[in-house]
């Protein structure tokens, strides 16, 4: 729906088009160089930090494989303020390299900026499938390639990256669309992209808006649409493996190696914590900010997340049900329109639900009010309930529904005794990530949330846009905190029990 | 688009014997077979322990102790165990997949695996087909059988490359698969195309991992066989690991008995089956009476059963002190008139008119039928005898020993209740 509505307007834009297009190429130039360049470092520190941890005799490898995928619990938006304020004088990198006699660069922006930034927030998207995939592939295959003549090295080239090509092109394309509908961290660190565009003009220049929007829009759904057919392409070797094979030996590459992912883990998640905590220890120190003052926006996010994931869940039941128990056209174009509201960056639904509450008369009240809000969220995230709640159908198999049956009368009881517990995990799995990306998501919440309803990630935003870093340090925090939780328990202990 | 119709007549028209292939596989394949490299290379594994590392915190669990095994160039040899014996483990050792923690391990005239010596899978020269084919399902078929050929140590042309990979497809008679993707074939194919695979770059030696087990039956044997021809053609020396008994006397040269990593016994199938020596080894490779009798001077043995003729001589305190004709039990001050179990295979059964036993259990098998019986002490004895004059459940006979000389323990050893005990594999 949203999608159609933004096209639309483009496409009533009539003359004025032209002119308007004029103004997109650039933009456009930036943010596709800013995705292919995330992406491909996302891809190769992915597959490199999953290959170490996994097939290597790194030392600590367990606790290096939680501690990377911790990068994932800080939104990127609250990373780029981090860094800025690290930056700035007083904060932790300034102080850091003054101390050791290095003038800290005075600019944290642009190209470079936001490339350092997203990418060391968003390699665990390719560090989890390949870790993934190389802990399912049969041993027998490396094995096979090192009896028929190649080396340790030529194995993993000529073998082992193969098998992961799907995995690693899976993660990139997320990383890829994540980059394109990125607007916090660009905002923050003055990047011009299409979506800093959307969200610069849409109050003054509406056309530049619409039309930047449904540039980002197709850039997206293309990038959907690439990754649907290279799935359909790649034969899936999906025959578990019976035995892990030798691990490498690194030898002295023991030190680079060990090197390489405390570089990482330092850019995606120590300095960060670092600058952040520095400037709200600070701030609580000189009782300008107190934990009290967080106590609304994080109940208020909370909330919002909490709400916003049932009803995520509520609604997507029935698609994944239909989708799953009653394989049928419709049902399957209904679950492909949930998955593609992912695939929408979200600044372009929050701009189309904006208009067009705005400028429908009926609708003209639902504006700024948290059902609004929690519609978007909905509609954006509902595609990441689907998977879970697929899940959770699934441990509902028809013969046990139908055995059930016969064995208890009351179908209420039935669904206590029966699927409530068995769907249990995937639903609440469902709800989990859908709260943990409402409780990242900035774009919608800064455009749609009523006014004076603070959430922890406007409330960051907004201190930081006044340059109250205290503020920011302390609310970031208390999201990171949050999210970290979320992450654990959804991302970590479920891949721990994978592997265990 | 004009020459379609002429391309397409002369594919036709070259596809035709192919099809025809079947009828005449062998004859196909032998005038296809490659020159046999000269005999491969013979293994020597001499005390050779492997080790592993235990998933539980207690440390370290022992694969294989001590073995030693010679297989000669050009043999087959099986190893055969229950699972869990440790065959695998040793199978890997060979190839070089896991490191053994003591002993020597000789491909041809080179030590690959000693206390100071470790040579790398890759530069063995030793060819592995796994239990699930381990195919690489991104290459083509013809990519895979050509991938020991591209490696750093084959420097064959790109002719010379792909008339290899033809004759290995020819060999193992998938020739026009060449292009396919490996998750096309069916399991038997897989196998066929990772023996073609191994065997490309005329590797010195070739291990087979339980190659059959992922193959339901009727296919199993019909691979199995296909297998055996293969390898036999090419004449290279194969060492091949399998739980199945009839698999490793059907295929093998000679046979490893392994239990709980320990060689039990070595011999071919007929010296495992007739002369086992150990009691375990005899109830392993297939089912076994344990009669119990006594000793006498002559080295014959009194049982229900008559006289028992023990044929080597050797009546065997269980597991390995063997004791010589004259009933001198080495190592056991017990002579003539000690007790003894006598193994008695169910075809050395013979059944005849009488009174001395109850038909509890009848089999019919069309070849041969099996019997219990059960004798008046209150023990079983199972018999085979060729299906014709057909006894009923209930039918009471008398059983005789009939055959050549077998093996008998003492019986000191273990289980002494029964006088008769039915070993199954």
């Amino acid at each position: 729906m949203p999608v159609a509505f933004v096209v639309w307007r483009t496409l009533r834009l009539g003359a004025s088009l032209p002119d308007t297009l004029a103004e997109v190429p650039a933009p456009l130039w930036r943010t596709v160089q800013l995705a292919v360049l995330v992406s491909a470092t996302a891809a190769v520190v992915g597959t490199g930090l999953a290959w170490l941890t996994t097939r290597t005799d790194l030392p600590f490898r367990r606790a290096w494989r939680v501690a990377l995928v911790l990068p994932l619990a800080l939104p990127s938006f609250v990373g780029a303020a981090a860094f800025v304020a690290g930056l700035a004088p007083g904060g932790v990198i300034h102080d850091a390299l003054t101390a050791v006699g290095i003038t800290p660069p005075r600019r944290f922006r642009g190209l470079g900026a936001s490339w350092l930034v997203m990418s060391a927030f968003t390699y665990p998207y390719v560090l989890l499938p390949v870790t993934a995939r190389l802990a399912n592939l049969r041993a027998s295959l490396e094995e096979s390639g090192r009896l028929l003549g190649l080396s340790a090295f030529q194995t993993f080239f000529r073998v082992t990256l193969p098998q992961l090509r799907s995995a690693i092109f899976g993660g990139a394309l997320l990383v890829f669309l994540y980059s394109v509908s990125e607007f916090g961290a660009v905002q923050l660190l003055g990047y011009d992209t299409l979506t800093r565009v959307i969200y610069a003009t849409r109050q003054t220049d509406r056309a530049l808006s619409f039309a930047s929007a449904t540039v980002v829009l197709v850039l997206a759904l293309g990038v959907v649409v690439l990754e649907r057919s290279q799935r359909g392409r790649t034969s899936p070797d999906d025959r578990a493996a019976v035995a892990s094979p030798d691990n490498v030996r690194l030898g002295w590459r023991v030190v680079p190696a060990i090197t390489a992912v405390l570089a990482v883990l330092a850019v995606g998640l120590i300095v960060p914590l670092a600058s952040l905590g520095t400037w709200a220890r600070r701030g609580l120190a000189d009782g300008r900010v107190a934990w009290g003052d967080l106590l609304d926006p994080a109940v208020s996010t909370a909330t919002v997340a909490v709400i916003a994931a049932v009803v995520a869940v509520v609604v997507v039941f029935p698609v994944a049900a239909a989708a799953i128990r009653r394989p049928h056209p419709a049902s399957q174009v209904a679950s492909v329109s949930v998955v593609v509201g992912f695939a929408i960056p979200g600044i372009v639904i929050a701009l189309s639900l904006a208009v067009l509450t705005l400028n429908t008369p009926v609708l003209n009240r639902f504006y700024q009010t948290s059902g609004l809000l929690i519609l978007a969220y909905v509609i954006h995230f509902g595609s990441q309930a689907l998977a879970g709640t697929e899940t959770a159908v699934r441990a509902v198999p028809e013969s046990l529904r139908e055995s059930s049956r016969l064995l208890e009368p009351s179908a209420t009881r039935r669904l206590w005794r029966v699927d409530w517990p068995l769907m249990r995990p995937g639903l609440l799995a469902a709800g989990g990530l859908v709260m943990l990306s409402t409780l990242k998501e900035l774009p919608i919440t800064l455009l749609l949330s009523p006014i004076g309803f603070d959430t922890l990630a406007t409330e960051i935003w907004g201190s930081y846009e006044e340059g109250f870093y205290a503020a920011t340090g302390l609310a970031s925090i208390a999201l990171v905190a949050l999210s970290a939780t979320l992450t654990w328990v959804l991302v970590l202990r479920r891949s721990e029990a994978v592997s265990s | 688009m004009a020459s379609t119709p002429t391309t397409a007549s002369t594919a036709a028209s070259t596809a035709s014997p192919v099809g025809a292939r079947p009828t005449d596989r062998l004859a196909e394949r032998h005038r296809h077979a490659p020159t046999p490299t000269p005999a491969g290379a013979a293994v020597r594994i001499d005390g050779v322990n492997v080790t592993y590392a235990s998933s539980r915190r207690s440390g370290t669990v022992e694969a294989v102790r001590n073995a030693t095994l010679h297989v000669e160039a050009g043999t087959i040899m099986a190893l055969l165990g229950p699972s869990g014996c440790g065959k695998t483990s040793l199978l890997r050792a060979i190839a070089g997949l896991e490191r053994p923690t003591a002993g020597s391990i000789t491909i041809g005239d080179r030590t690959v695996s000693d206390a100071s010596t470790w040579m790398h899978p890759e530069q063995r020269s030793v060819g592995m087909v796994f239990q699930d084919g381990a195919l690489f399902p991104h290459l083509s078929v013809a990519d895979n059988v050509a991938f020991g050929l591209r490696s750093a140590s084959s420097r064959l042309s790109k002719r010379d490359r792909a008339a290899r990979v033809a004759e290995m497809l020819e060999l193992v008679d998938l020739a026009d698969y060449g292009d396919r993707l490996p998750g096309t074939l069916s399991g038997g194919q897989q196998q066929r195309i990772a023996l073609a695979r191994s065997l490309a770059p005329q590797p010195s030696v070739l291990l087979l991992d339980e190659p059959f087990s992922a193959l339901d039956t009727a296919l199993r044997l019909q691979v199995r066989a296909d297998v055996a021809d293969i390898v036999r053609s090419v004449g290279v020396t194969t060492v091949f690991v399998t739980h199945d008994q009839d698999e490793a006397f059907v295929l093998g040269d000679r046979v490893a008995v392994l239990r709980d990593g320990h060689i039990e016994q070595v011999g071919t199938p007929d010296e495992l089956y007739r002369h086992p020596h150990t009691r375990w080894v005899a109830g392993f490779v297939g089912e076994a009476n344990l009669v119990r009798g006594r000793l006498r001077s002559d080295g014959t043995v009194d049982t229900l059963l008559g006289r028992v003729p023990v044929g080597t001589g050797a009546v065997r305190i269980d597991r390995d002190a063997p004791i010589d004709r004259s009933g001198a039990v080495a190592g056991d001050t017990s002579g003539e008139g000690s007790p003894v179990d006598v193994l008695v295979r169910p075809e050395q059964v013979d059944l005849r008119p009488g009174d001395c036993a109850l038909v509890t259990n009848v089999e019919y098998y069309g070849h041969d039928v099996r019997y219990e019986l059960e004798l008046d002490d209150g023990s079983i004895l199972a018999a085979r005898t060729k299906s014709g004059d057909l006894h009923q459940r209930g039918d009471r006979l008398c059983v005789r020993f009939e055959g050549a000389a077998t093996e008998a323990w003492s019986a000191d050893g273990e289980d002494v209740e029964g006088a008769s005990t039915l070993l199954t594999p």
